[in-house]
């Protein structure tokens, strides 16, 4: 690519670099390339332009909001594009206190733990079974999951709501960790990745006189850990920003997790905004640290498996 | 051996028990059924929230695959700060659905929103994007393309970085222009990964439920009820409750995205052939 973008490029340089040497003239262009070596050209200025762009309009509304949630309501009604007067910390103090937001807080964060580390279980233990035993029955299963994943749980919410109804976990917080957490994604990825893990390894496992559970627990685990990892990056981003599926099962404000209590909230007019704005602005920040830590996996795991 | 055959049977069971579930669920929707479907396909609302959810479809669909492709390209060129502008790019992924709602019905919002008070400022007057249907359903289509582009772009650039340099020498040498290579040889080869991101953007787009709920609710008239939401306020909402029609539009929603699967399994076929 390098070469073809210089060579592509070269008929551009005339008339660009004929401006720097006139900048040359007075003083030294008011821009240089990181290397040093070469002017960027017009066309990676545009380009570079271009992308600045597009990253303004992605993260503005979100470095917006987060100043927002500083100002006082007589600011955020009367004056929407003044910037706030002080680091003003009362819609945090007021939004944590008026509302439950530690009850939720702590919600989400046992849903999302415990649905995460069920998921990887139920799909490690699945996974294995469809990758590496002969069983009568195994390749009509594995369609199955195959077309539960292309189903919405949109499409399905009434039926399972009835299952979830049938055992009694209505407005638990189970309700909100074990049907989430059997899914057929993560059973499809580790039976993908297990397949890729030599029978040998596992012959040779056995050959030594490991039991099946050992060698799937000392031998098979520790193989698969990128999997894993990226299954657990991606459930925990499902988990945390979940919505429809809790606004059916939680039905009482103690078993609400973040995102219902924030949804709920902001469609109701008597709720004052400073106070929703903060608890977005604190909603957000444990994923996007997350991000910032794992960043490099999860673009790994969008590349590996074409999911978010 | 069989132990933990069984081990491994038994949560694969209890798993996708749901989709058991799904059809025995189905069918007394089916039994007592004809008369929900005669019931669904008489119903004005129905029909609307079918309209709506095509237009908001099309819409997503098709900017998103022109922005994304449009991205990625831009993301592939550049050397200067890559991993900054590909985070950057993503951030908005990450938020949920529902908090992106919250977020850009406080941009929008008409009396108190950053927007209008900017285009005010212009002398451009104020759009009222909520307010009015068709504005609405603009308004929607951006915020998902707002908070879905990064995820779809990156899906590209991967695409993008899997073609063989060669190729482009060799264009190269033939005295292709930038513009003809990007023709014959970058969307030709991109084309499988443009397919996933049309058919996975597709299905995100018929399910496209949880922003709506808190940037419009659906409204205003109905102007942004799509069809999850219609299926959610017949299932749940009480006035509406009509459990009936509510598993007639989960069966008709099925039938679509099902179709939608298969045609997209065919052509991905056909691609594999070529």
């Amino acid at each position: 690519m390098t070469t073809v973008d210089s060579e592509r490029l070269s008929a551009w340089r005339l008339p660009f670099s004929t401006r720097t040497r006139r900048n040359n003239g007075q003083q030294a262009p008011t821009w240089t390339s990181v290397s040093g070596r070469r002017v960027p050209s017009p066309w990676s200025v545009l380009r570079t332009a271009a992308l600045i762009g597009m990253v303004l309009v992605a993260i503005t509304p979100l470095i917006w909001i987060a100043l927002g949630s500083f100002k006082n309501l007589t600011q955020l009604l009367g004056s929407p594009l003044s910037l706030p007067t002080s680091l003003n910390l009362s819609n945090y103090k007021g939004g944590f206190e008026q509302f439950d937001f530690l009850t939720y807080l702590r919600n989400s964060t046992v849903v999302t733990i415990s649905a995460t580390a069920l998921t990887l279980v139920l799909s490690a233990t699945a996974g294995y079974g469809l990758a590496k035993y002969n069983f009568r029955g195994r390749d009509g299963l594995f369609v199955v999951v195959l077309a539960t994943i292309m189903i919405p749980i949109q499409v399905i919410l009434v039926p399972i709501f009835q299952v979830v109804v049938d055992l009694h976990l209505v407005d638990s917080l189970w309700g909100l960790i074990i049907p989430p957490a059997a899914t057929p994604t993560g059973v499809f990825l580790m039976r993908q990745y297990f397949l890729s893990i030599p029978d040998e390894l596992i012959e040779a496992a056995r050959v030594d006189g490991a039991g099946e559970f050992r060698t799937f627990w000392r031998i098979v685990l520790p193989n698969a850990r990128p999997a894993l990892a990226v299954l657990a990056i991606i459930s925990i981003g499902w988990r945390w920003n979940d919505f429809i599926w809790p606004l059916i099962v939680a039905q009482t404000p103690n078993v609400y997790t973040l995102p219902l209590a924030l949804g709920l909230l902001s469609s109701e007019q008597a709720v004052p905004y400073n106070f929703i704005l903060a608890m977005v602005v604190a909603s957000m920040i444990p994923v996007v640290f997350m991000f910032l830590f794992l960043q490099r996996h999860i673009i790994k795991g969008i590349a590996m498996t074409g999911l978010k | 051996m069989v132990a933990v055959g069984l081990f491994a049977l038994w949560p694969m069971v209890n798993g996708f028990r749901e989709s058991f579930y799904k059809e025995i669920a189905g069918q007394p929707a089916q039994f007592d059924g004809l008369s929900n479907y005669r019931q669904i396909v008489t119903d004005a609302a129905f029909w609307g929230a079918v309209r709506n959810t095509f237009e908001f479809v099309i819409g997503f669909v098709v900017l998103t695959l022109i922005l994304a492709t449009l991205a990625a390209v831009l993301l592939n060129a550049q050397k200067f700060a890559k991993g900054f502008f590909r985070a950057a790019i993503y951030v908005p992924v990450l938020i949920a659905p529902i908090v992106v709602g919250i977020l850009w019905n406080w941009v929008l919002n008409p009396t108190s929103g950053v927007l209008d008070a900017i285009l005010h400022k212009l002398g451009l007057g104020q759009p009222l994007w909520l307010v009015q249907p068709h504005l609405a359903m603009i308004a929607a289509v951006f915020v998902e393309i707002w908070a879905t582009l990064g995820f779809y772009s990156l899906i590209l650039l991967g695409g993008l970085q899997s073609i063989d340099p060669n190729l482009y020498d060799a264009a190269q040498v033939d005295g292709a222009s930038a513009w003809s290579q990007f023709v014959y040889i970058t969307l030709p080869s991109l084309r499988p990964m443009m397919l996933l991101v049309v058919i996975l953007s597709m299905i995100t787009g018929f399910q496209a439920f949880e922003f709506l709920y808190t940037l419009t609710g659906g409204g205003p008239l109905g102007g942004t009820t799509l069809i999850v939401q219609y299926i959610y306020d017949h299932a749940f909402v009480p006035p509406n409750l009509n459990f009936g029609l509510a598993l007639a539009g989960s069966v008709l929603l099925f039938l679509v995205l099902m179709a939608l699967t298969l045609v997209s399994f065919v052509a991905g076929r056909r691609r594999g052939a070529a």
